[in-house]
């Protein structure tokens, strides 16, 4: 705890001049090896999945091979094979693009809904502060996991749009709080009464002044949310309830070790679909974590 | 012994939720080709004998790599305990009497403690063992059933021929609510009446005296030898005064059941484990254990639970999990032909919910039985019991499972992978590829088929998709409906067993049964029975049916001959067709004796010993 005080004194000392903008965050990623290094990774992961899962053939990946089921790693199968005798090498590509698509589509879904509900309620206050607010607790009340669950029943068949919708409608709350607690700040500042009176109309102001003003701590709520959001589609393809088994994911993967021998004896089926999910969410937190001390003067590494 | 084969069929569905069974695959095609194909003539259907002249039966030769008996043959110790495991993922239901009961982990339950009266041979017929001996006249529809002197309820009171007759009244009650009353008990002369309020008493039971009991029949069939007689009785000095509508959820049924088996109830936990100790009054002579306990064990935990001498034996060994555990030091497993066949049908019409019976109406292109054959010669049955049974199922020639050893004929020809001709089938049919390289239906649209497939194991949605694979590789467009496994419930009530509709967007589905006593499969190809998925209505099949259960059928030769020729239809006709047939494999810890598999055994439960005081571990 004193070291900390002491580092920040520090800090405070080096940095003179302050940069604005993005130019923050990027200096504060450079600074901090480890959210650099986790940037590299996550940048490099995400252009293999998309890349290879544009050359590689998903009827080769799905299709099963009675034979061969169950191999270890060899040279001609490099991740081994599934209990269907399928690549897990491309399933793991095939699913994480998956993953990172779904993660990443929830995110800025999320994020828009979220961004304008929360401008919206924070900047005009009163009832319409209110009522939104509470259909917001009306949202944040119902049982999420339930209700995708049986969405995911009733639906015959969904796609990568459909289930990041189902998401979305479950996970907007969070970053509107947010920002409404945000702009019921900025709204009593002198410059929004400022533009107020200069007869600046409330949606000018809105997104072109308090907006911006608010970005960053935007930025930092979606990149942390972005970490939670690349396992969801995973966790529920687990449970069994994410899209069919038949089309690769993660958390197909990972859920053949519920069987006891695959878990014990055929840790090539699980265990790489294990680790990529969990250096996944680990490097886009690092990175979020730089952001969110970028975004608080106090706490910057960088200058 | 058995006798509601309704039941059964239902039991059968649920294991095969259990087993994850389904349907069947073939794989794909250049390994398929490199194994020899010689025609072999018959054996259960079976082609991978490269080298072998011989046609040999693949069941047989897949059974004899396991022994029925343990290698244990030391004398039991006094007072042993042993545990036995109940594989089940879900707590049993716990209704403890054989007039009542309806989930399989009950009957093992019940088989502890309770017993039929009759026995059965090891080929389902019934013999003169059991604690009732029986005769019948010459019309053979006149059964007179003795009790033995020495056979008793757990309380002491003697088993009489009341009790048997009792067990009659009630499940032909209008009150009665369970499972029970079916094709079976409607049998019985004046039980009909009797059900619907008509009669006092059925006209076809009569008590001679305490001990001996005449049974009517309307009908003598072959079947009433086969698990046609209600042999389970019902104390009529407990359950004389309740309501017949009470007694199931009564505590003498829930908590304090009572049986003439080797072993009484001692406590039950619910859906967990029941404890019993040794009936020293048990008829047949003093069984070999003091206490059992029997617990219910998860599906993922058996071979945890067998390899540390938790269970001694299990009623169920998942075959996923057997090449993991089959060294063992502990265990042997041991094996019989599992009276189960699984199959892929095709669903040809609906069900009339009016009239009760099948019509087959469905406008598809399913109807032309050559499109039915050349999809059946495109599934490769033992591809799949080789790569995801572990060689311990096979591809079924038949209908008619190899349990039914006085039926099942290995040299019965039913059809061989052989997707060539299978392609040259559908050509021959007149069938034309369109621009997919699928072939269009006769009038040249685009035909594509949804085949609905049963979750239930990691081998459920590889085994799917294969099949898909199979039919695709002769050029039959089909998909996996909305791309999903259905779960038991759902599945069974898509295809045809729910209260509604069958669905109509199903055309394929794949499923198995595990098979009752009785050899008979009109309870499940009739025309009047909702098992028949198909809902295939064929005229001739009824006849041949009919024709095996009629007196004449009396004659093995006769009635197996009825059957051949059943076959015969099904193979011509294909509404259905059979995929594997399979193995049971129990594993049974070192120190356990006085057990068999072998349908001929002259063991009986009460044999059951162990000659250590402690489980052997690994």
């Amino acid at each position: 705890m004193a070291k900390e005080v002491v580092e920040t004194t520090e800090q405070n000392e080096d940095s003179n001049i302050s940069p604005s903008g993005l130019r923050v965050f990027w200096i504060e990623i450079l600074r901090d090896k480890l959210a650099l290094g986790s940037l590299i990774f996550f940048v490099l992961v995400t252009l293999t999945v998309f890349i290879g899962s544009a050359l590689l053939d998903l009827d080769e990946i799905t299709k099963i091979d009675p034979l061969s089921r169950f191999l270890p790693p060899s040279s001609e199968h490099i991740l081994g094979t599934d209990t269907g005798g399928r690549e897990i090498f491309g399933q793991l590509i095939y699913g994480t693009r998956n993953s990172l698509v779904i993660g990443i589509l929830v995110t800025a879904m999320s994020g828009t809904i979220g961004v304008l509900v929360g401008l919206v309620s924070g900047y005009f206050g009163g009832h319409t502060d209110n009522v939104l607010m509470r259909v917001l607790d009306f949202f944040l009340i119902l049982p999420f996991l339930m209700i995708v669950i049986i969405f995911v029943s009733l639906v015959p068949k969904y796609t990568i749009t459909s289930f990041s919708l189902i998401m979305t409608a479950f996970l907007w709350m969070g970053i509107a709080r947010l920002v409404r607690s945000k702009a019921l700040q900025e709204r009593e500042l002198d410059y929004v009464n400022a533009s107020k009176t200069l007869g600046t109309s409330n949606i000018t102001i809105m997104f072109s002044h308090v907006f911006p003003n608010i970005t960053s701590i935007i930025i930092v709520n979606m990149t942390l949310s972005l970490a939670s959001n690349i396992g969801i589609e995973s966790g529920l393809s687990f449970l069994g309830f994410g899209f069919p088994e038949s089309t690769p994911s993660l958390g197909t993967l990972l859920s053949y070790a519920t069987n006891p021998t695959t878990l014990e004896k055929r840790w090539w089926v699980w265990a790489p679909a294990a680790i990529l999910i969990l250096l996944l969410m680990l490097s886009v937190r690092n990175v979020g974590e730089a952001l969110k001390r970028a975004a608080d003067a106090q706490q910057r590494r960088g200058t | 012994m058995k006798s509601n084969k309704f039941y059964k069929l239902l039991v059968a569905m649920l294991l095969v939720l259990t087993l994850a069974l389904v349907a069947c695959g073939s794989d794909d095609e250049g390994d398929a080709e490199g194994t020899d194909d010689t025609s072999k003539s018959e054996e259960n259907g079976e082609d991978d004998g490269e080298d072998t002249e011989e046609p040999v039966d693949k069941g047989e030769e897949i059974l004899s790599q396991f022994q029925y008996d343990p290698s244990n043959t030391g004398e039991p110790i006094e007072g042993g305990h042993l545990t036995f495991g109940l594989v089940d993922d879900d707590p049993f239901e716990g209704t403890l009497n054989f007039n009542f009961y309806s989930g399989a982990p009950d009957a093992e339950v019940l088989n502890w403690f309770d017993e039929s009266l009759l026995s059965v041979d090891g080929d389902f017929l019934y013999d003169q063992e059991g604690a009732a001996t029986w005769e019948h006249d010459d019309s053979g529809k006149v059964f007179t059933l003795t009790i033995r002197d020495e056979v008793n309820w757990h309380d002491g009171e003697p088993v009489t021929a009341e009790d048997w007759e009792f067990a009659h009244e009630v499940i032909g009650h209008e009150d009665y609510t369970g499972p029970r009353f079916d094709e079976t008990l409607r049998n019985v002369e004046g039980i009909e009446e009797y059900n619907k309020g008509e009669a006092d008493d059925i006209s076809g039971i009569e008590v001679i005296d305490d001990k001996t009991l005449e049974i009517t029949y309307k009908e003598a069939t072959p079947s009433l030898l086969a698990g046609g007689i209600w042999s389970y009785a019902l104390p009529k000095h407990i359950f004389g005064d309740m309501e017949v509508a009470d007694m199931d959820s009564s505590d003498e049924v829930r908590k304090n059941p009572i049986g003439i088996g080797p072993y009484k109830v001692e406590t039950i936990v619910p859906g967990e484990s029941v404890t019993y100790t040794k009936n020293e009054d048990y008829w047949r002579g003093e069984p070999a254990l003091d206490e059992v306990t029997l617990k219910v064990i998860a599906t993922s935990s058996v071979s945890q639970a067998i390899s540390t001498g938790e269970v001694d034996i299990v009623n169920d060994f998942p075959a996923d999990q057997y090449p993991d555990n089959e060294d063992l030091s502990n265990v042997e497993f041991l094996a019989a032909y599992d009276n189960y066949f699984s199959y892929l049908g095709f669903k040809l019409g609906e069900w009339d919910f009016d009239e009760g019976h099948v019509v087959e109406n469905r406008d598809t292109p399913l109807q032309d039985k050559a499109l039915r054959q050349a999809m059946a010669m495109a599934i490769d049955g033992d591809i799949i019991g080789e790569q995801f049974y572990h060689g311990l199922r096979w591809e079924a020639n038949s209908i008619i499972d190899p349990g039914h050893r006085l039926y099942h004929d290995p040299t019965w020809e039913g059809y061989e992978y052989d997707p060539d001709a299978a392609i040259a089938l559908l050509e021959e049919a007149g069938y034309e590829r369109g621009d997919d390289d699928f072939f269009t239906d006769l009038d040249g649209n685009e035909m594509s088929f949804n085949f609905i497939a049963q979750a239930g194991g990691e081998v459920a949605e590889p085994l799917a998709e294969l099949q898909i694979q199979m039919w695709e590789a002769i050029g039959v467009n089909v998909e996996l409906y909305n791309d999903k496994l259905y779960q038991f419930n759902d599945f069974y009530d898509r295809v045809g067993n729910g209260d509604e509709e069958d669905d109509p967007n199903v055309d394929i589905f794949g499923g198995a049964w595990s098979t009752g006593s009785d050899v008979d499969p009109s309870g499940l190809y009739g025309k009047n029975v909702r098992f028949n998925f198909a809902r295939w209505d064929n005229e001739e099949s009824q006849d041949l049916l009919q024709a095996a259960l009629s007196e004449e059928a009396f004659d093995l030769d006769f009635r197996k001959e009825a059957y051949k020729d059943w076959h015969d239809l099904m193979v011509e006709e294909v509404p259905v067709f059979p995929l594997n047939f399979g193995l049971e494999i129990v594993p049974v810890n070192k120190r356990v004796v006085g057990y068999s598999l072998d349908p001929d055994s002259d063991l009986f439960r009460y044999d059951i010993g162990v000659t250590e005081e402690e489980p052997q571990v690994d």
